[in-house]
C-alpha cells in the first residue's frame, strides 16, 4: 500500500500542496529526474523500486507523460516478493499498451505467475493478459488460461478470472482457440455451482458463441435453465442477491445471450422461458422505493422485454411490454424515460403493427421537449422508428417545428430524418415540395446537396406540380433571408417553370428576376454561375428583361473567377445573337425528365423517375444501427455506395432495422457445404461424434425390435430406454443412472434430429445440471413422426466426472416405431399385394441365413424378429406354411397413413431368404425392408 | 464492454482512469472532453449520454457502428463515469458503479476523495477485481472485498518478512486518514469541501 512508501506519501503531499500548475510541474520534474538518475545507478533494491515505479504511475494518473521506470516494472514482476509483483503488475498494466516492445519481457514470468501455485499470483498474471495482452501473448499463453479455467483444482476466483482472459485472448486472435471442440467444456462451466464463476463464462460464451453459433448452441437451454433457477425458482445463494434481486448481471448477460439465437421451436424451452419472461415483468408491476432496486430490476426488465419482441412480436407477452413501455415514457424518473423510449424504437423497429405504439405518439412528441438531451434523442429515434404513411405529416410536422429549437448537435439527425421520412412516406408531391423547401430554409447549413437535387428531378419529372412548385418557391426567395441552397433550388426551378406563372399578379418575369438577382450578391461562386444559367434561360422565354440580363452578363464578364466569367461571356455571346437565330431556342430547350429508375424505396412516391445518391440513406442506416446491439456484423454501409437500385431492398430492410438477427441462418448446417465428418466439422455446426463401442450398435439394433433396454453403458453411467408409441406418435424414458459416488455435474443431454421436418423429438422438460452419486434420472421425450425419415435422432449427453465426457449414441427411434398391426384377410391381402405391384412400390431382397443347430430355419426367431418391428404376422395366408407374411399400417402426422406389407420365403437348402416389402410409399417400403433385413440376416463372419 | 473507467472530481481532477481499449488521442483530452459533458448536466437528468464526441478516442478501426454511451453517476465531490459500448446494459452498469463504490467503501471505510488519492494503487486493485478487461468480473460485494483483503494480506506478508522492523500498518482504514474529511456519503449526498488537488 502507498502508505507504507514515505517517499510516495510526500510526494503525493507535494503535488496535493503545490498552489500552481508550474509548481506541480516543478515538483513533478525534479522527482522524474530524481528517479531517472536513481535507475541509471542501478544499485536498487526491491523496495527502492517498488517505491520509485509507485511514484511514476502517480504521475501517469496524474495525466503526466512518463517514459521512466518500464524497465524496472518488468522487473518488480519476477520479484518474489508479493507486495513488489502488485506494484510491477500495476505499472505495466497501467503504462503498456498491447503492441509495447516491453511486453515481449514479460510473457515469461506471466507464464511462470500462471503455473506458480500460489493462486494470488495467478490472478495477477491473469488480469495482466486481460488488460494488455495482445497477439503475442496469447500465441504464447492461451494454453496456460484455458488450463486454469477447466482445471478442477482452480479456486472459484482463479477461474472466474481466467473465463474472462481467454475472452481477452480470443478477441485478440480468435485463432488460438478452437471454440468448436472446447465449446461443450466451456459451456458446461455455464452450471457452476458459483455465480461468480457463472457471470464470468456467460461473458465468454457470449463472445465466442456470436461467431460459432452452431457449436454453442447448447448454451442456449443452459442459459433458459439458469434464469428459471434464478427467476422461477429463486435458486441461489443470497450474497449474489444485489438490493433483493438475484444477480442483475447475470440475468441481463443471460437474457441477452438468448437474443443471439433465432427463437427456439423446442416446445419445453419455449415454455419455461415464456414462464421466466412473464416473471420478470410481473415483478416490476409494483415500483419499490428503494432506488438500486428499482435499477436493478428495471435492468433486468428491459432486457427481458427486447428478449420478448426478438422472440415474437405478436405474443401476448409483447403487448404486456407495450402496456409497460407506455408507463415508463412517461415516468418521473428520467433514467427510466430514456430507457422506455429506447426500448420502444426497438419495437416499433421489429413489429408490423404499430397500433399500440401510435397511441401514445402525443406523450413521445412531448418527449422531444424534454429538458434532457438524452431523453430527446431518443424520442427522435423512436419517432423515426414509428414514422409510416399515415402518420407521417404529422411525424414530420412536429420535427419541423422542432427543429427551429432543436439543439445544435442533434440538428443535422433532424433533417437527415425529415428527408427520409418525408421521402419514405410522402403521400402527395405537393406535402413533399412544401417539407423539403420548408426544411431548406429552415436549416439549410445541415441540409444535404442532395436533398434539394432530389426536389429539382421531382419537380421536373412531375407536369403537375411545375407551376405550383415555381410560386412557392418563389414565396420562399421573397422573404428578406432565403438559405443558399433554397436559391439554387429557386435559380432551377424559376428559370425551368418560371414561364408558367410569368402572367398571374406579382410574378412577373422582372419580380422574379429581381428578386432572385437581389440575393446573388450574398451567395458563393457556384450558386452565382447557376443564376447566370438561370438568366440565360430567361433570355429566351422573357425577352422583356433582356437589358437587364444582358447587363448583368456584360459585368460578370469581368469577374475574377474563372467559371463565372466564362459562363458571362458565352452567355452574352449567346444572348447578343439576332432575334430570329435559333441558336438560343435550341440551348434553352427545356430540359427533358430524368430517366425513369424503379426503386422500391421511392416506389411510393411514384415519381416517373429519378436515382438519389445513396449518401443520406447509407448514413440513415448506420444511424439505425445503434438502436438495437449489433450482435452480427452488418452489411457494411460503404457496400450500398456503389450500388444503385438493385439493392434498394437492402437499403430500405436496414432502414428498417431487421438487420438485427436474421444474420443467423447464415450458419445453419445445412447451408454449410461442407461434407467433411472431422470432429472439429461436426462440432462447428454443434453436432456430437458418435460414441463409439463393441457394444454400442448391438445395444441399439436390439432396441430397434423392442420396447426397452439398456441403451450404453461404461464404468460411469447407464442409459436405459422404455419407449410407448400410438400412432404418429411416441414417448420415451430414457433412464440415466450415475454409477459412480461422486456426482456427475454440469450434466448436460441435447437431442439432435437430422430433419426436423420429418421427424420432432423433445425433452419434456430441461435436464437437470446433476445427476447424484448412484441414482438415476429419467427424462421424458416426446416423439412425432412426420414424414417417412431415415436417420435416427442422436442423444448426446456430457458431464463432469473428473474431466469432461460426451457420450453420443442413436436413439432407438426409427420408421417401424410408428408402424401398427393391421388384421387383413386372405382375399384382401394378396388382393392389396397386386394393388401395389411391383417396383418401385416394391423392395426386395434375397440374403444369407444361418439355421438352427438342428439345421432347421429358425422360425421363431423370424416371427419374433418381424412382430418386434410391430408387423402383424397373418398366419396361415400363405400356401407355403415356412413363409411369414405381415402387414401394418404406418401413421404420420403430416403424410397421413401408409399401408406396409411384408412376404418373408426362407429357403432351408440354399440358406437363403427372400424378403419382400410393398407399401404405397415406395421410401417406407425400402426403409421397412433394410430395418427388418439387418436382424435376420446371417453375421457374415459366423 | 466496458470501454473506460473514470473518476474525476467536481473540478474536473482526475482521481483514476483506466481505459480497456486502446486509446487513439490523449486521455487528458478525453477526460476533459467527458467532464464537460457530465459537469454541466444538472441533478434531475438521466445518468446516461450519448457520446459521438468520444468515438474517436475510443473505437478500433473496424468498429464502424458501435456507439459509444456515458454511464455517471455523482457521488459528492466525485463523478464516477463509464464509458460503455452497446453491449452492455445501461441500468447494469449503473448498478455496477454502486458495487465499486460500495466496494471502495468497504475497504477505505467512509471512503473520501482523499483516500483515492493517496491509495490509487489499491484504488485500481479494487477495481480489478470489479472489472477485468472491460467485463465485469464480480458484483458481489462480498466477495470482491474477500479477494482484496486476501491481496492485501499477501502483500504485508511479504512487507513484513522483507522489513522485519516495520510494524506491518493496516490496510484498511488506516489511521493517516485526514480527520474532519466528509465522506462521499452517497447515502446523504453531502457536499465535501474536499481541495482539488
Amino acid at each position: 500500500m502507498a502508505t507504507n512508501m514515505r517517499g510516495l506519501t510526500q510526494f503525493i503531499a507535494d503535488i496535493r500542496g503545490a498552489r500552481v500548475r508550474e509548481l506541480e510541474e516543478k515538483r513533478i520534474n525534479k522527482e522524474m529526474a530524481n528517479i531517472r538518475k536513481r535507475f541509471k545507478d542501478g544499485n536498487l533494491d526491491g523496495y527502492q523500486k517498488k517505491k520509485y515505479v509507485a511514484k511514476v504511475i502517480f504521475t501517469y494518473i496524474l495525466g503526466y507523460k512518463v517514459d521512466v521506470g518500464h524497465m524496472e516494472a518488468v522487473n518488480l514482476i519476477s520479484s518474489p516478493k508479493y507486495s513488489e509483483k502488485q506494484i510491477g503488475y500495476l505499472a505495466v498494466t497501467l503504462l503498456m499498451h498491447e503492441n509495447s516492445d516491453f511486453l515481449r519481457l514479460v510473457v515469461n514470468s506471466i507464464r511462470k505467475d500462471l503455473n506458480d501455485n500460489n493462486e494470488i499470483s495467478n490472478c495477477l498474471a491473469l488480469h495482466a493478459i486481460a488488460n494488455v495482452g495482445g497477439q503475442e501473448m496469447a500465441e504464447a499463453l492461451a494454453e496456460d488460461v484455458h488450463r486454469l479455467l477447466i482445471s478442477p483444482t482452480s479456486p472459484t476466483f482463479v477461474r472466474k478470472k481466467a473465463a474472462l482472459t481467454l475472452l481477452r485472448i480470443y478477441r485478440k486472435h480468435p485463432d488460438v482457440i478452437t471454440a468448436a471442440e472446447w465449446a461443450l467444456r466451456i459451456v458446461s462451466l455455464m452450471d457452476d455451482m458459483d455465480l461468480g464463476v457463472v457471470i464470468c463464462v456467460t461473458s465468454l460464451v457470449m463472445a465466442i458463441a456470436q461467431d460459432h453459433l452452431d457449436a454453442f448452441a447448447v448454451c442456449y437451454t443452459k442459459a433458459v435453465d439458469r434464469l428459471n433457477k434464478l427467476v422461477v425458482e429463486h435458486e441461489y445463494s443470497a450474497t449474489y442477491a444485489y438490493y433483493k434481486v438475484p444477480t442483475p448481471w447475470l440475468q441481463v448477460k443471460l437474457l441477452r445471450l438468448l437474443q443471439y439465437y433465432p427463437p427456439s421451436d423446442d416446445p419445453t424451452i419455449q415454455g419455461v422461458m415464456y414462464k421466466v419472461l412473464e416473471t420478470i415483468m410481473n415483478n416490476c408491476a409494483e415500483p419499490s422505493r428503494n432506488v438500486q432496486h428499482n435499477n436493478a430490476q428495471h435492468a433486468v426488465l428491459f432486457e427481458a422485454i427486447s428478449l420478448a419482441i426478438h422472440l415474437d412480436t405478436n405474443s401476448p407477452l409483447v403487448n404486456t411490454a407495450a402496456i409497460l413501455l407506455a408507463r415508463f415514457i412517461s415516468s418521473k424518473e428520467t433514467n427510466v424515460r430514456y430507457l422506455g423510449l429506447d426500448t420502444m424504437a426497438q419495437l416499433a423497429a421489429r413489429t408490423e403493427n404499430l397500433t399500440a405504439i401510435k397511441k401514445h405518439q402525443g406523450t413521445i412528441i412531448l418527449s422531444l421537449r424534454d429538458k434532457d438531451i438524452s431523453v430527446r434523442r431518443r424520442a427522435l429515434d423512436l419517432l423515426y422508428s414509428m414514422c409510416d404513411t399515415d402518420n407521417s405529416e404529422l411525424i414530420v410536422g412536429e420535427l419541423l417545428r422542432y427543429l427551429k429549437v432543436a439543439d445544435y448537435g442533434l440538428r443535422e439527425e433532424v433533417v437527415l430524418k425529415i428527408a427520409i421520412l418525408t421521402e419514405k412516406y410522402a403521400s402527395t408531391y405537393k406535402w413533399y415540395v412544401d417539407t423539403i423547401l420548408e426544411l431548406l430554409s429552415a436549416a439549410g447549413d445541415h441540409v444535404g446537396e442532395e436533398v434539394w437535387y432530389r426536389v429539382v428531378q421531382i419537380v421536373t419529372n412531375t407536369e403537375d406540380l411545375q407551376a405550383y412548385a415555381a410560386k412557392i418557391v418563389f414565396e420562399y426567395l421573397r422573404s428578406p433571408s432565403s438559405h443558399e441552397s433554397l436559391v439554387k433550388v429557386g435559380g432551377y426551378i424559376l428559370g425551368e417553370y418560371g414561364h408558367l406563372i410569368a402572367n398571374e399578379p406579382g410574378y412577373s418575369p422582372m419580380d422574379q428576376f429581381q428578386v432572385l438577382h437581389s440575393k446573388s450578391q450574398f451567395c458563393a461562386a457556384p450558386t452565382r454561375a447557376l443564376l447566370l444559367s438561370t438568366y440565360i434561360k430567361w433570355v429566351n422565354v422573357f425577352p422583356e428583361i433582356k437589358p437587364q440580363l444582358l447587363n448583368v452578363f456584360e459585368r460578370y464578364r469581368h469577374v475574377l473567377d474563372v467559371d463565372l466569367q466564362q459562363r458571362a461571356c458565352e452567355f452574352y455571346a449567346l444572348a447578343s445573337r439576332p432575334e430570329d437565330d435559333e441558336l438560343l431556342q435550341n440551348v434553352c430547350e427545356e430540359i427533358p425528365p430524368f430517366p425513369a429508375r424503379e426503386s422500391a424505396l421511392l416506389g411510393r412516391l411514384k415519381t416517373k423517375g429519378g436515382d438519389k445518391s445513396d449518401t443520406p440513406l447509407e448514413r440513415a442506416s448506420t444511424t439505425r444501427k445503434p438502436i438495437k446491439k449489433p450482435t452480427f456484423p452488418q452489411p457494411n454501409g460503404n457496400g450500398n455506395a456503389t450500388a444503385t437500385n438493385g439493392n434498394a431492398n437492402d437499403i430500405a430492410s436496414s432502414l428498417m432495422g431487421l438487420e438485427i438477427t436474421s444474420s443467423s441462418n447464415g450458419q445453419s448446417p445445412s447451408s454449410q457445404p461442407d461434407p467433411s465428418q472431422t470432429l472439429a466439422a461436426l462440432a462447428e455446426k454443434g453436432l456430437p461424434m458418435l460414441t463409439v463401442g463393441p457394444n454400442v450398435d448391438r445395444w441399439f439394433d436390439k432396441l430397434l425390435h423392442s420396447a426397452e433396454g439398456v441403451l450404453y453403458e461404461d464404468v460411469q453411467i447407464q442409459i436405459g430406454v422404455k419407449s410407448r408409441y400410438h400412432g404418429h406418435l411416441g414417448q420415451l424414458a430414457i433412464y440415466m443412472g450415475n454409477k459412480i459416488s461422486a456426482p456427475l455435474t454440469s450434466f448436460t443431454a441435447t437431442l439432435h434430429v437430422d430433419n426436423q421436418d420429418a421427424l420432432s423429438a423433445t425433452f419434456a422438460k430441461i435436464a437437470p445440471s446433476m445427476i447424484a452419486p448412484r441414482t438415476q434420472s429419467q427424462q421424458l421425450v416426446h416423439v412425432e413422426c412426420k414424414t417417412a425419415f431415415t436417420t435416427p435422432p442422436i442423444l448426446s449427453v456430457s458431464f463432469l466426472a473428473g474431466s469432461h465426457q460426451t457420450i453420443a449414441v442413436r436413439l432407438p427411434i426409427v420408421l417401424t416405431k410408428f408402424v401398427e398391426h393391421v388384421k387383413l384377410g386372405q382375399a384382401d391381402f394378396f388382393e392389396r399385394w397386386r394393388l401395389i405391384g411391383g417396383p418401385p412400390r416394391e423392395a426386395q431382397q434375397i440374403f444369407p441365413i444361418t439355421l438352427d443347430e438342428s439345421g432347421h430355419v429358425d422360425r421363431n426367431k423370424q416371427r419374433q424378429v418381424v412382430s418386434g418391428f410391430n408387423l402383424n404376422i397373418l398366419d396361415g395366408l400363405d400356401p407355403n406354411p415356412d413363409n411369414i407374411v405381415c402387414a401394418g399400417i404406418l401413421h404420420m402426422s403430416t403424410d397421413g397413413k401408409v399401408g406396409c406389407l411384408m412376404r418373408l420365403e426362407p429357403n432351408r437348402e440354399a440358406k437363403l431368404c427372400r424378403i419382400t416389402v410393398r407399401s404405397t410409399s415406395e421410401d417406407v417400403a425400402a426403409e421397412v425392408m433394410k430395418l427388418i433385413l439387418k436382424p435376420l440376416k446371417a453375421d457374415p463372419a459366423s | 464492454m466496458i470501454h473506460a473507467v473514470l473518476i474525476f472530481n467536481t473540478s474536473g481532477v482526475a482521481r483514476l482512469t483506466k481505459f480497456y481499449s486502446t486509446l487513439h488521442r490523449s486521455s487528458q483530452t478525453l477526460v476533459h472532453q467527458i467532464f464537460s459533458l457530465v459537469s454541466t448536466r444538472a441533478p434531475g437528468l438521466c445518468n446516461f449520454l450519448d457520446a459521438p464526441e468520444l468515438e474517436s478516442f475510443l473505437t478500433a478501426q473496424e468498429a464502424d457502428g458501435e456507439k459509444l454511451r456515458v454511464v455517471y453517476r455523482n457521488y459528492a465531490t466525485l463523478y464516477f463515469v463509464f464509458v460503455v459500448d452497446s453491449a452492455e446494459s445501461e441500468l447494469g452498469i449503473l448498478d455496477l458503479i454502486q458495487v465499486f463504490v460500495e466496494s471502495l467503501d468497504r475497504t477505505f471505510e467512509n471512503v473520501c476523495e482523499l483516500d483515492l488519492v493517496f491509495h490509487f494503487d489499491e484504488v485500481h486493485h479494487i477495481l480489478s477485481e470489479v472489472i477485468q478487461g472491460g467485463l465485469v468480473l464480480e458484483t458481489n460485494v462480498e466477495e470482491i472485498d474477500h479477494q482484496v483483503q486476501r491481496a492485501a494480506k499477501a502483500r504485508k506478508e511479504s512487507f513484513a518478512s522483507a522489513n522485519p522492523l516495520s510494524l506491518g500498518s493496516g490496510v484498511a482504514g488506516g489511521g493517516s486518514r485526514a480527520s474532519g474529511l466528509s465522506s462521499l456519503g452517497w447515502l446523504t449526498e453531502k457536499l465535501a469541501g474536499v481541495g482539488t488537488k
